[in-house]
C-alpha cells in the first residue's frame, strides 16, 4: 500500500548550511582580494568602479584520478574511428595566475562583482586603527538627522496623524468617563490643538573624523617600475583603508628626487623617474603643508613614505631630524622600504638600507618601519602597520 | 496543480496491480508531494528527511538551484530513498502523466533496494532513525561551547574527503586486529611456506586496510571521543550509500525497465498520457554524446537480457550483481555496437579515440568502462603500516591511472590533521614513486 501526503513545509531546512557556505565563499573572496590588490587595474580608481572577482568555489577534496585516465562514452548516430581527435583539452591553457576559471572537474568559480568600496570593506573588516587620539573634528555633522519620538510643536509636513488621533481618542475616553451623563448621543468631538503630535527629528551629533594622508614617494632613478608598482598597490590599500575609517579624508601626494613637490594623483604614479635622492626636502615639504593646511589639532595626520632606502649620505642627518618632527605630529608615520631584487645590496652590510638602520631608534607605535620585496609582502606589511592578525 | 491526490491513488493501484502480477517485491512507498524549493532542499540532503548539518549541503543546494535556473540541469524526475517504507518525492509542478511514470519508476527502485544483495547490510527499517540520531549528535557537538561549529566542520570536512575509502566487504564482519593476527600466527605455525619470506608478524596492520576512516578512528591517539563519534557517523552514512554508488547503472536500468513495462501494460492509458510518457521516457533515457547515461545503459542491458535470456534471468541479475559484475557478465559486442561505445583518452592535449566497438575493440572498451563504474572510479588507497612512533603509512594501489596531485595533497593535509601524528603517502606519478 502506498501513501500520499503533502509535504509539511518545515522552515527552510538548508538555510543554515547555505548561510555557512556563504560565509566560506566570503572568506574565499577576501583571500582572492589579496591577489587582486596587487593588480594594477584597480589602483587609483574611483571607489564606485565595479570589478569582477572570480572566487574559487569551496572545494571538497577527494582522492581522484588525474588526466591519464581512459574514459568511455556513447556516440549515438555518429561515426567514430580510432585515432579520431574529438576535443581539445583546455586545461593546459589555464593561465598561470589562476585568474581564469579552469575547466577541471570540481573547479567551480563564483563570479562576484563588487565595488572598490565594498572591496575595502571586506579587506578592513578585521583590522582596526591603532588607538587614535581624539582630535577636534573639522566638521560637525549637518547631514545626519535621526527620528527621535514626537513633540507637540512642529510643522505641518511632520504631523503624525496616527499619534494625533491616538491622543484625541484618549482625551475622548477620559471625558466620557468623567461625564457619564452624556450617553447615547454621538456628540461631535473635534480635534484640539493639544492633540497635535509632530514627528521629531534631532540632529545627530555624529563625530565626523578627518584625516590627512601624505603619500610620499621617491621617484629617483633607482626606483624601478617594479618598486613603484609595489608602492602604488600599497598606497591604494592605505587610501582605501583610511577612507573606510574616516568620513573626511584628504590626500596629498609628494614626489621627490633631490627636490620635492606636491603633485596630482595621476602624476604621482606616472612621473618618469630621474635623478638622485634627498629625503629631507620631502619631509620638510610635508611639514610645511601640514602647518599651512592641515593643522594637527584638527586633523589626524598619516604619513607614508615609500622609498628604496637609498639616500645620499650628506642628507641622512637632516632627514632623520625632519622625520622626528613629522613623527611627533602624526598619528602614524611609516617608512616603507621597497627592495625587489636589491641591485644595490652588494654595497650594503645588512639586508636593510642605511635609512632603515638610521630610522630604527625612532620605531614605536607611531613610527613603523616596513620592508617589502614582492607584491605578496604588501598585505602582511599592511597588517603589521595596523596591528591586525596576519 | 492540475491533479488531485485521488488521481494519484487511482493510478497507484493500477501500477501496483501490474507490478504484483510480475512478482516485483517492494517496500510500501510513502509519496511526499512537495514544491520545487523543497525538492532541491531534499536533493541537497540526498533525500533524507533529517540529516546532519554541514556547509557542503548548502553548496549543493545553491549549485542545483543555479544550474536549474540556467537550464543546465533538469530536476530529477524522481527521488526515492532506500528505507522501509520507501520515501519518494513528487514535485507539485509536474503534470499527472509524468507523476504516473515516476511512480512506476519508484516501484522498480524500491524492489531493487529490497532484493539486491549489495543492500543487505543497510538496515532500511531503521535508517531514518539512524540519520536523525546522527543529526542530533552533530548538533549537540556544534552547540557545545567547548567544541563549536569550526571544530566540527574541520572533522567532517576531513571525513568527507575520505568517506568512500571505507570497508567494502558488505555483509562480512570486519575482522579485528586480534583475529587477523591469530590467522597469521596459525599460518606461521602450520604453513610458513605460504607466507612471504620477509613476513613480519609484528607489523601492523598485517593486511592492507582500505577502511581508512575506521582505522583512524580506532587507532589515532589524538582524537577526543566526540571526534571519533563524528568519524563513525560519516563512515556509517557512507556505508549506507556505497551500494547505491555501486549499482547506479543497474538500479536506474531496472527502474526504467519496469516503468516502461508497467506504462505499456496499463490498458486504459489515455492518449495524451501515452504521448507525454514517450516524451519523458526518451528524455530520461537519451544517450549522451561522449558520456554514459546510466539509465540508458542499464535499460538497454536489461532489455537485452529480457529478450535473449528471459525475465527470470533479469530477476536473478537484479539480485546478485553490482554494476561491475553486471557489465562484465552481460555487456557484449551487440550492445556495445548498439550504443556505439568508444573509449578515449588525452594525448598531447587532445582527447583522442582509442577504441571503437568492433571485434578488436569492444572487450577493451568493456574493461575501460568497468574501471569507471561505481567505486572503481575512485582510487584504492590503503593503510600499509602504522609505525611504532605512530607514523601512518598510506599507499595508493596504482593501476595505471595517476592521481590528481593537487587533490591528493589537499586530502593528505586533512588526513594529517585528523590523524594528528606523522604521516606518509606513496603513489606513482608518471612511472616514478611519489611521496606526499
Amino acid at each position: 500500500m502506498s501513501t500520499f501526503r503533502k509535504h509539511k513545509s518545515i522552515a527552510d531546512r538548508s538555510a543554515a548550511d547555505r548561510a555557512r557556505h556563504k560565509q566560506k565563499i566570503e572568506k574565499a573572496l577576501k583571500e582572492g582580494i589579496k591577489d587582486i590588490v596587487a593588480e594594477e587595474s584597480i589602483i587609483g580608481q574611483d571607489g564606485k568602479k565595479k570589478i569582477r572577482i572570480p572566487v574559487k568555489g569551496i572545494k571538497e577534496y577527494q582522492f581522484i584520478y588525474g588526466d591519464n585516465t581512459k574514459k568511455v562514452g556513447s556516440a549515438p548516430g555518429k561515426d567514430v574511428t580510432r585515432g579520431q581527435k574529438i576535443a581539445e583539452d583546455k586545461d593546459g591553457e589555464k593561465s598561470k595566475s589562476g585568474n581564469k576559471p579552469g575547466d577541471k572537474p570540481g573547479e567551480e568559480y563564483y563570479d562576484v562583482e563588487i565595488t572598490l568600496e565594498e572591496l575595502a570593506e571586506y579587506l578592513f573588516s578585521d583590522l582596526d586603527l591603532p588607538d587614535l587620539d581624539k582630535k577636534k573634528f573639522k566638521f560637525l555633522s549637518s547631514d545626519q538627522y535621526k527620528r527621535k519620538g514626537f513633540r507637540s510643536k512642529g510643522i505641518k509636513p511632520r504631523l503624525s496623524k496616527k499619534e494625533t488621533l491616538k491622543k484625541k481618542l484618549r482625551r475622548k475616553k477620559m471625558s466620557q468617563r468623567n461625564d457619564e451623563t452624556i450617553d447615547g448621543e454621538e456628540e461631535r468631538f473635534p480635534f484640539h490643538e493639544d492633540d497635535l503630535k509632530y514627528k521629531h527629528f534631532k540632529l545627530k551629533d555624529s563625530e565626523i573624523s578627518s584625516a590627512a594622508i601624505f603619500f610620499i614617494m621617491d621617484i629617483s632613478g633607482s626606483m624601478s617600475t617594479e618598486k613603484k608598482y609595489i608602492a602604488r598597490s600599497f598606497f591604494f590599500l592605505l587610501y582605501q583603508f583610511l577612507r573606510h575609517k574616516y568620513n573626511n579624508v584628504e590626500v596629498v601626494f609628494i614626489a621627490h628626487t633631490t627636490t620635492a613637490k606636491e603633485v596630482s594623483e595621476n602624476d604621482f604614479f606616472t612621473l618618469v623617474p630621474s635623478g638622485g635622492t634627498y629625503i629631507s626636502p620631502a619631509i620638510d615639504l610635508t611639514l610645511d603643508i601640514i602647518e599651512k593646511r592641515y593643522h594637527p589639532s584638527n586633523w589626524n595626520i598619516y604619513s607614508f613614505h615609500c622609498s628604496d632606502g637609498d639616500n645620499w649620505s650628506e642628507d641622512e642627518q637632516k632627514a632623520f631630524d625632519a622625520s622626528k618632527k613629522l613623527k611627533a605630529i602624526s598619528q602614524l608615520y611609516s617608512f616603507c622600504e621597497i627592495d625587489p631584487n636589491s641591485e644595490s645590496k652588494q654595497w650594503r652590510q645588512s639586508d636593510f638600507s642605511r635609512m632603515y638602520e638610521l630610522y630604527k631608534p625612532l620605531t614605536d607605535s607611531k613610527f613603523k618601519l616596513l620592508k617589502m620585496t614582492v607584491a605578496k609582502d604588501i598585505w602582511p606589511a599592511f597588517k603589521k602597520l595596523f596591528g591586525g592578525k596576519v | 496543480m492540475t491533479w488531485t491526490f485521488d488521481d494519484l491513488t487511482g493510478w497507484d493501484e493500477k501500477i501496483r496491480a501490474i507490478a504484483k502480477s510480475y512478482n516485483l517485491e517492494w517496500h510500501p512507498i510513502d509519496y511526499e508531494v512537495c514544491d520545487y524549493h523543497d525538492m532541491i532542499g531534499y536533493m541537497a540532503y540526498t533525500g533524507m528527511p533529517t540529516h546532519y548539518q554541514h556547509w557542503s549541503y548548502g553548496k549543493s543546494f545553491e549549485r542545483t538551484h543555479t544550474m536549474y535556473n540556467m537550464g543546465m540541469e533538469g530536476l530529477p524526475y524522481e527521488m526515492i530513498i532506500n528505507s522501509n517504507p520507501s520515501i519518494a518525492y513528487l514535485m507539485t509542478e509536474n503534470e499527472l502523466p509524468l507523476q504516473v511514470m515516476i511512480m512506476a519508476h519508484c516501484v522498480g527502485h524500491s524492489d531493487f533496494f529490497k532484493n539486491n544483495r549489495m543492500f543487505k547490510h543497510t538496515d532500511p527499517d531503521n535508517v531514518i532513525a539512524r540519520f536523525k540520531n546522527a543529526a542530533k549528535r552533530i548538533k549537540k557537538y556544534i552547540e557545545n561551547p567547548n567544541i563549536g561549529i569550526d571544530n566540527v566542520e574541520r572533522i567532517i570536512d576531513a571525513c568527507h574527503s575520505l568517506k568512500y575509502h571505507n570497508y567494502r566487504e558488505f555483509g562480512i564482519n570486519r575482522q579485528t586486529p586480534g583475529e587477523i593476527r591469530q590467522k597469521y600466527v596459525d599460518k606461521l605455525n602450520n604453513d610458513p611456506a605460504s607466507l612471504p619470506k620477509d613476513f613480519n608478524i609484528n607489523l601492523f596492520p598485517l593486511e592492507p586496510d582500505y577502511d581508512i576512516l575506521g582505522f583512524v578512528s580506532d587507532n589515532s591517539r589524538n582524537l577526543d571521543e566526540w571526534e571519533r563519534d563524528v568519524i563513525r557517523i560519516v563512515r556509517d552514512e557512507a556505508m549506507y550509500f556505497m551500494p547505491q554508488a555501486m549499482t547506479k547503472i543497474m538500479n536506474e536500468g531496472w527502474a526504467s525497465f519496469w516503468h516502461y513495462k508497467i506504462m505499456s501494460e496499463i490498458t486504459d492509458l489515455p492518449q495524451e498520457f501515452h504521448l507525454s510518457f514517450l516524451k519523458n521516457h526518451n528524455q530520461v533515457l537519451r544517450p549522451l554524446v561522449g558520456k554514459i547515461n546510466p539509465y540508458h545503459l542499464g535499460f538497454t542491458i536489461f532489455n537485452w537480457i529480457h529478450e535473449n535470456l528471459g525475465l527470470e534471468e533479469c530477476f536473478r541479475a537484479r539480485e546478485v550483481h553490482n554494476d561491475e559484475s553486471f557489465i562484465r557478465t552481460y555487456l557484449n559486442k551487440e550492445i556495445c555496437e548498439e550504443l556505439n561505445l568508444f573509449s578515449y583518452s588525452k594525448k598531447k592535449k587532445m582527447w583522442t579515440i582509442d577504441d571503437v566497438s568492433d571485434e578488436d575493440g569492444w572487450k577493451k572498451i568493456r574493461e575501460d568502462l568497468i574501471k569507471n563504474v561505481g567505486l572503481n572510479s575512485l582510487p584504492n588507497i590503503y593503510i600499509k603500516e602504522l609505525k611504532k612512533n605512530f607514523t601512518l603509512v598510506l599507499e595508493h594501489e596504482h593501476d595505471g591511472r595517476d592521481l590528481d596531485l593537487d587533490y591528493a595533497h589537499n586530502v593528505c593535509e586533512q588526513l594529517i590533521d585528523l590523524w594528528g601524528d606523522d604521516f606518509k603517502f606513496f603513489t606513482i606519478i608518471e612511472d616514478e614513486l611519489f611521496e606526499i
